[in-house]
């Protein structure tokens, strides 16, 4: 089973310290990833899902050792890299890769896309001069740009190709595994469809294993193979199903519920959780979400709840999990008014 | 867009925005057309880049150097209160001073980011007494505190003599109030901060009273927001525009937002324009749907029209490249291209690089904003069918 496992992750937690007062004391701690154990298998893209501030971008940072665990082990590729340094960090971090949010700030604006694309074959010394300039010529090509872009500056790019840059760059050690960390939040929809189609061609063309970051449900839902839904540093539910029809945990329900329906026919249908997100410095004791759960009980303050197999590799850490009745969404009633005129 | 001034709150003719940098002119706006009908929620959608904020700016007159309203109409038509009649307000044609009284009292704005809009160094109650301050007549409201403040001395009184000269107060100021003084400013700050705390209450911000003495860093997104939408409304307007007010928001957050706007109108009557890129919001909370292109209307439409039937081929394809909660498609339809540059916008439509249904009439003819069929606009001209 660990053969297929690209990223075993088994009890990360990333605390941020909180300083305060004169001497820069530690007076509290931010629990952005608490206790996370997950596998992503070779080849699959793994959605993750969560409201700002849950520790989704955290969490694919830490994994790919941008920042360091607080605790826990996290192997990739059949090797402990939870410790590692110097130039055997470096001799792994080229088979992982990040595409950031915003393309433009992680393009350098005074460098052109030919040697902001090449300096990972330059520094990692594979390439330079002539045959670097094929090399991001070739790797430009993949995601559709030409060669008159090679010499051109970030600024001469729109959004879209900017992200294409920067899935290029992402591409050019000939990577295993590329987090996506929000990759097209700050893109249009038209552009939005041209980027999403893109990654999933490459992840076709070179066998790339993806961790999809993202707040939009429904992108995540179309990208993922499985998708984990996180909330306040943890995960709540891994389910290699339809988060909008097969919601296991509260949360992912009413989290999926919220979602505007592209439809007047369901206008204010959507149900609303009430409340915000508590503060990650002292997170709700037991169940993180107990607090906002309609279907909270005395057990769920005290114990944490451990993710359980449901079957079919669907976990859920929620003590009531498969119990609870929620009721019938309006997404749901929306999917299902497609499916009719399908079957009949 | 033959119809009377009573039904339309706002409408917008021909309206050309441009701006001058050093690149070229950017032709932002081109040949706006809109309306908004008294009560309604209008969505104007369309991509980054389309003139949707522009729009708007254009509308409040806030379009700064190097961005000039080149030419066009915006008219505002207010129903006088006492009279009911209507009263057409040329916004491009009005001088400064004017303005302040436009804007505010009669359109207010919500910008995007929750985040740098509310002044962080005054208390959220004080910014929004400061716009009832500025545009209400507070004079009833004055007495009415001092009534009210009166009337709850009456109740703790137990001295009968202390009664008596109590109730004379009340009686004098009930007097009063039939043609109340103007305040002194104490006085008319005081009633201004109530008022914010009744805002504050009216947008459901829990404990307002509390709220109204904080600074916005102790507020999360949501409720930063929610003050914003509250200082909107601070003097009743007739118009809320709400740029991509929802866009920084959560899900969770953002459908409690929305339904609070769904609320609002009916409660206040006031008729909302919804900026927004996402389908959703707009099948949410609106009932007419504008949808722009490159400074361009393209289509105009009820939004059940818009959903079932899209006449423009670029709504069409706005339409159907969101991935859809309820479909498992292997890839997604997209709009080829990209927005052009509007330095050098392409000739005739804007759209027919684009487009799938382009023609030689496309390259080299505009097309108008047409009525195609009763209540549904389209500048195209191969409409799809």
């Amino acid at each position: 089973m660990s053969e297929d496992n690209l990223v075993q992750i088994r009890e990360l937690k990333k605390y941020f310290p909180l300083t305060g007062g004169v001497f820069r004391k530690v007076i509290g701690r931010v629990h952005a990833v608490d206790d996370v154990d997950l596998d992503i298998v070779r080849g699959e893209t793994l959605g993750v899902v969560g409201e700002s501030g849950c520790g989704k971008t955290t969490l694919g940072r830490t994994i790919l050792r941008l920042l360091n665990p607080t605790s826990g082990q996290i192997i990739f590729d059949g090797k402990d890299i939870t410790h590692l340094g110097g130039s055997e960090l470096r001799e792994v971090r080229r088979q992982m890769q990040i595409v950031f949010q915003d393309p433009m700030a992680s393009l350098n604006p005074r460098i052109t896309i030919k040697n902001s694309v090449g300096e990972p074959l330059v520094v990692n010394g594979i390439a330079k001069g002539p045959r670097m300039r094929d090399m991001v010529l070739e790797l430009l090509q993949k995601v559709g740009l030409t060669e008159a872009h090679l010499n051109r500056f970030p600024h001469e790019f729109s959004g879209g190709q900017r992200q294409r840059i920067c899935i290029a760059r992402a591409l050019a050690l000939n990577p295993k595994f590329i987090v996506m960390d929000e990759p097209t939040s700050s893109t249009d929809v038209s552009v939005q469809a041209q980027t999403l189609n893109l990654m999933k061609d490459l992840q076709d063309e070179f066998g790339l294993t993806y961790m999809f970051i993202s707040h939009d449900l429904s992108v995540v839902k179309h990208m993922s193979d499985r998708i984990a839904v996180m909330y306040l540093g943890k995960i709540v539910e891994l389910t290699p199903h339809d988060i909008f029809k097969e919601a296991m945990h509260p949360y992912t329900f009413a989290l999926v519920s919220a979602v505007p329906i592209p439809d007047p026919r369901f206008a204010g249908k959507a149900a609303i959780l009430s409340g915000e997100v508590p503060s990650p410095i002292n997170p709700p004791t037991g169940c993180r979400f107990h607090p906002r759960c309609p279907f909270a009980q005395d057990r769920c303050s005290k114990d944490i709840p451990e993710l359980r197999d449901m079957g079919n590799g669907h976990l859920v850490a929620c003590h009531y999990a498969g119990t609870l009745d929620f009721g019938r969404s309006a997404q749901q009633e929306y999917a299902d008014s497609f499916d009719v005129p399908a079957n009949a | 867009m033959t119809e009377s001034r009573e039904d339309i709150v706002l409408e917008v003719h021909d309206l050309f925005t441009n701006f001058y940098t050093f690149e070229g002119t950017v032709r932002a706006l081109d040949g706006v057309e809109l309306f908004l009908r008294r009560g309604d929620t209008m969505g104007l959608v369309g991509e980054t880049g389309c003139g949707k904020s522009v729009t708007a700016r254009s509308i409040l007159r806030l379009v700064e150097p190097p961005g000039k309203i080149e030419s066009g109409k915006i008219i505002y038509n207010e129903i006088d209160k006492q009279t009911g009649e209507v009263k057409p307000i040329d916004i491009l044609s009005l001088s400064e001073e004017e303005l302040l009284d436009l804007r505010g009292e009669k359109i207010a704005i919500v910008f995007q980011d929750p985040a740098t809009y509310p002044n962080p160094v005054f208390r959220i109650g004080d910014q929004i007494a400061e716009v009832v301050l500025l545009h209400q007549d507070l004079r009833y409201d004055v007495i009415d505190m001092k009534i009210e403040k009166l009337e709850k001395s009456l109740q703790g009184e137990s001295d009968p003599d202390k009664q008596v000269h109590i109730k004379e107060k009340i009686e004098y100021y009930r007097e009063l109030r039939k043609d109340p003084p103007e305040p002194d400013k104490k006085d008319a700050k005081a009633a201004a901060f109530r008022r914010a705390v009744n805002m504050l209450n009216l947008v459901r911000m829990p404990s307002p009273e509390s709220i109204a003495m904080q600074y916005p860093h102790e507020l999360s997104g949501g409720m930063r927001q929610r003050a914003l939408i509250a200082m909107a409304l601070a003097c009743d307007p007739g118009v809320l525009i709400c740029d991509e007010a929802t866009t920084a928001l959560d899900v969770t957050v953002q459908a409690q937002v929305l339904k609070l706007l769904n609320h609002l109108k009916k409660e206040i009557g006031t008729s909302i324009i919804i900026i927004t890129h996402d389908m959703g919001v707009v099948a949410e909370t609106c009932n007419w749907v504008t949808v722009m292109y490159a400074g361009t209307t393209v289509e105009s439409c009820a939004t059940k029209n818009l959903f079932t039937r899209p006449l423009h081929p670029y709504t069409d394809g706005l339409l159907t490249a969101v991935p859809k909660l309820h479909e498992n498609k292997e890839r997604l339809p997209q709009i080829l291209g990209s927005v052009p540059n509007l330095i050098t916008p392409p000739s005739g439509c804007r759209f027919h690089p684009r487009c799938a249904y382009a023609t030689e009439q496309c390259k080299s003819v505009k097309p108008k904003l047409t009525e195609l069929e009763p209540e549904h606009w389209v500048a195209c001209h191969n409409p799809l069918n």
